[in-house]
């Protein structure tokens, strides 16, 4: 257990998160019972105007992840020095394995809840609300992440054993089995960039050609190349783009790029890859309510819109990622 | 808004003066030595023998050893406890005048020369009893620039120091061992340990790690006992946002009125909201800041600072960590945004026709 | 009921009704003991263009039913035909935009916000939109020009005189360039002077090409000669047109 300022402000973060999804579960749960778009009723008037606080609560869940997704970051950068061995924010997470979990459930959560406000902007394209019942029982499926993430989280923080000098010795060799590995091994460089290149390329060109084509097919299979090159791009940040960055051949951090020592780097480079990998999804999705007759128009809008999004995005993130491979003198072959 | 700000500025006040103790502590530990060997005995710091070092020092990779003399002194004059060390080669710096070359002098750290009205060339007693006792000149005062760990000091000679606390012959406080490359400080500590079961080496990162650990067990133990009235706050944000009054009901009644949709209001109390917390954030983390950097947190200095009885004039560098901010950012803004939802709600779904009603 | 319920009133669904409103009912409090009935069955028509008074006692239901064709309320059962639009069961966030493209309103109390000046407050309906700041600036200052209020265009409304607050009203009603002009009891707070300088403006906007439609029982507005349609109510119905 470990009492640091940025895990309390996490964990108060986390019961937040959770209180406010558990308070739109409830709401939600009384929308798919009683909904009624014909009705004029003043209950149906009542859910309607819920509908707005449940939006308004999804958005802040969000906003309150992506930032909490930061602090964790930071927070654990800020605390490997706690840990022998720890050489950045992997050592925190090597420290303690539940934290690999938070952050892939955060991961998730994002990726869920952003698809959760697509939905919801598409819902309110329509007059007839036709995705109500089905975005409040995604809702609900949502709902439990975002409580494991937050019991995850508590779990990691609880778990944690400071190696801390001790009565009888120093912590070195209380317990010397406990070596935090420092840094994750990346995978082979070359083969790496060729598959990081021609995924990038396959994701835009199969964005490009989801514009141009009707066929729904197009579309799911951008979607399943948006979900294939987001860990893709993961490995590859971690295997080259980092040690392009660090000009050191075994620092793979991918958290360290974050920092100001490399220009906060990390932002652009994450922040294009979380958007340009959602919107295909994002658009895959939208693609199962084309058939809907009041949503056709709005689908085919917004799906024109994301794919160029993301088709930018994924352009920046590639060019953030080899600016240094380009630029720097760096080679590590 | 004032309350508002009044707790960022106490939560900005705890986390900047923790973390600026914190980084002056630090900043003494990089200059502290790689490695400190303790003998324990009965499972408590003991002297150690000289002759250990001979041993050490034949261990590959170790450059040299230095036995270090230290001892605490509890002055009945002024109910003060000073940290008495023997002049060794690790050169303290941030002195005014000089460090002692030779038996009879002394430098001293401000608190001490403050409470004994001691000047440069002035003498320093020092009894323990009849027989141990020791008269010294004062040759070097230390700077009152981050004294917080030489305020306390009294640095003598070696002899001085031995006859003073009668520490047996060939007998030492601690060995320090200096190791040519950093990365074997962990493989020589555990040889030691191996040659020497009844001593406990010590590393400067683990040094490191448990200050930075105590730091953050005082700052986080000091933020919960925050909760209660951040909670409290919340509550009461809650409550003033949730009672509309009747001309803000008319405000948004008319908005809604004239073409505004309930997305819409929300967005304006979401702004409102940021706004408000914002520049309470603002307000509050200056005032933290005027508090700690300024006023030396003189409210909660004697919470966190240590134990000495001689308590340092706390004088903290000016530094931020943007890190701290944005804690602070997530435990009091976020709360807020988070509290603000359902009154806004409230507010936005308003009826239009409420102005026609009326 | 002295009045005799009308019980065919055929709805005037002509192409050139911009407004049609078929049978509606409004329910406050459905199912409960405070139960109320505040439209019952209402059907009438405007026509495009035209000077229309919803006319009756208050109570009558005039400012409920301007409201349901304002599309700020939907009615608990009925058809409202607006530019040929059902608007009777449509989400908020369609009646807003209808409302936003298609209505002005001026109230019976100016309904202005305290605290900003009279240009913003003219600005207000037009920020939700996406319309850029400095065509709302230019929109702004052309209409209080034309309503000779420019020069205060920089103060704040509760340092306004009666017959100026009118006029921001008005302003902020013609801001969004609408079809239709809803005015409930706009009267009530003026003198005789200023609610006939009020008429002559709404007439002129008339002339203008834009329909008007005001609840009121105020002889001064019924009586005069433009207005070219005048629909009784009385209890939630329509007992004339």
């Amino acid at each position: 257990m470990i009492l640091h300022p940025g895990a309390l402000a996490l964990i108060t973060g986390a019961v937040l998160c959770f209180s406010m999804t558990a308070y739109a579960v409830v709401l939600a749960l009384k929308i798919i019972w009683h909904w009624d778009i014909s009705s004029s009723s003043e209950l149906q008037l009542a859910l309607e105007r819920r509908t707005y606080l449940i939006s308004t609560v999804m958005n802040y869940v969000m906003g309150f992840e992506i930032l909490s997704l930061f602090l964790y970051v930071y927070t654990l950068d800020s605390i490997h020095v706690l840990f022998v061995g720890a050489m950045c924010a992997t050592g925190s997470l090597n420290a303690n394995p539940i934290g690999w979990y938070v952050l892939y459930t955060r991961i998730a959560i994002f990726f869920l809840s952003a698809t959760w406000i697509a939905i919801n902007y598409l819902d309110g394209q329509a007059e007839d609300y036709p995705l109500v019942k089905l975005k409040y029982k995604f809702l609900l499926f949502i709902a439990p992440m975002i409580f494991l993430d937050g019991y995850l989280e508590i779990k990691y923080f609880a778990g944690l054993k400071p190696d801390v000098i001790t009565s009888c010795c120093g912590s070195l060799f209380s317990d010397e089995s406990k070596k935090v590995a420092g840094s994750l091994a990346g995978l082979p460089i070359k083969p790496m960039m060729y598959v990081f290149y021609c995924a990038a390329a396959t994701l835009a060109a199969l964005s490009a050609l989801s514009m141009k084509v009707k066929a729904s097919i197009v579309k799911y299979l951008t979607s399943f190349a948006s979900i294939l090159f987001f860990p893709i791009a993961i490995a590859s940040t971690i295997s080259f783009i980092s040690i392009y960055y660090y000009e050191l051949p075994t620092h793979h951090c991918p958290f360290d790029i974050l920092q100001g020592t490399y220009n906060y780097v990390g932002y652009p480079l994450f922040v294009s890859l979380f958007g340009g990998s959602f919107f295909p999804v994002a658009s895959g999705v939208a693609e199962l309510f084309g058939s809907v007759p009041s949503l056709r128009e709005p689908v085919g809008k917004a799906q024109k819109r994301w794919y160029v999004v993301s088709i930018i995005l994924i352009a920046i993130f590639v060019g953030f990622s080899s600016w240094p491979i380009v630029f720097s003198g760096f080679t590590p072959f | 808004m004032f309350i508002y700000s009044i707790i960022v500025a106490t939560l900005t006040s705890l986390l900047f003066l923790t973390q600026s103790l914190k980084k002056e502590a630090m900043d003494v530990f990089i200059e502290a030595p790689e490695l400190i060997v303790q003998r324990m005995s009965a499972g408590r710091h003991d002297l150690i023998p000289v002759g250990y070092a001979e041993k050490i020092l034949s261990i590959p990779g170790v450059s040299s050893v230095e036995p270090r003399y230290w001892g605490y002194y509890y002055d009945n004059l002024t109910g003060g406890n000073y940290t008495l060390i023997a002049r060794n080669i690790d050169a303290l710096h941030m002195v005014k005048g000089t460090l002692p070359k030779g038996p009879g002098e002394c430098a001293i750290g401000k608190g001490v020369a403050d409470v004994r009205l001691t000047d440069l060339n002035d003498v320093l007693f020092l009894s323990i009893n009849p027989q141990q006792k020791v008269s010294l000149k004062v040759v070097g005062i230390f700077t009152a620039d981050s004294a917080i760990l030489t305020n306390d000091l009294v640095v003598m000679d070696k002899n001085d120091l031995v006859n003073f606390f009668a520490l047996p012959k060939d007998m030492a406080t601690d060995l320090i061992v200096h190791v040519s490359n950093a990365s074997e400080v962990p493989t020589i500590a555990m040889k030691i340990r191996r040659d020497y079961p009844d001593t406990r080496p010590i590393t400067r990162s683990e040094i490191v790690r448990t200050y930075e650990n105590v730091f953050n067990w005082r700052g986080g133990m000091a933020l919960t006992m925050f909760i209660g009235p951040l909670l409290a706050f919340a509550i009461f944000a809650w409550d003033k946002a949730t009672g509309m009054s009747a001309g803000e009901r008319q405000e948004i009644g008319i908005l809604k009125a004239i073409g505004w949709e309930t997305t819409d209001v929300l967005k304006l109390k979401f702004w409102e909201g940021m706004a408000i917390s914002l520049t309470s954030f603002l307000t509050g983390s200056i005032l933290a800041y005027i508090h700690v950097f300024y006023f030396g947190a003189a409210l909660f200095a004697p919470v966190l600072k240590g134990w000495s009885v001689l308590f340092p004039p706390f004088n903290p560098i000016p530094y931020i960590d943007l890190y701290q901010i944005f804690v602070i950012f997530f435990l009091t803004v976020i709360p807020y945004l988070a509290s603000t939802i359902i009154p806004s709600w409230k507010a936005a779904v308003t009826d239009p026709d409420t102005v026609m009603r009326s | 009921m002295a009045y005799p319920t009308p019980t065919t009133i055929t709805a005037i669904t002509a192409p050139s009704a911009i407004i049609a409103v078929e049978g509606v009912s409004k329910i406050f409090n459905a199912g409960e003991a405070d139960e109320m009935r505040a439209l019952d069955g209402v059907t009438l028509s405007v026509a495009k263009g035209s000077m229309a008074v919803l006319k009756g006692p208050s109570g009558s239901g005039k400012t409920t039913i301007l409201g349901i064709i304002g599309c700020m309320t939907r009615p608990t059962s009925g058809k409202v035909m607006v530019n040929g639009k059902d608007v009777a069961k449509l989400p908020e966030h369609f009646l807003t935009d209808i409302r936003r493209r298609t209505f002005g309103f001026i109230f019976q109390h100016f309904n202005l916000i305290k605290g900003i000046t009279v240009k913003e407050n003219i600005m207000l309906p037009l920020y939700p939109t996406s319309i850029p700041i400095h065509e709302m600036k230019e929109r702004a200052d052309a209409i209080l020009e034309s309503l000779n209020i420019y020069q205060k265009r920089n103060y704040h409304v509760e340092k306004l005189s009666g017959g100026e607050k009118q006029r921001v009203s008005i302003a902020r009603a013609l801001i969004n360039n609408p079809e239709i002009i809803l005015a409930d009891e706009p009267t009530s707070h003026l003198d005789t002077k200023l609610s006939e300088d009020l008429m002559d403006r709404l007439s002129r906007l008339n002339g203008e090409g834009k329909t008007i439609v005001i609840a009121t029982h105020d002889p001064l507005v019924y009586d005069k000669p433009y207005v070219n349609r005048i629909i009784e109510m009385r209890d939630g119905k329509v007992i004339g047109t």
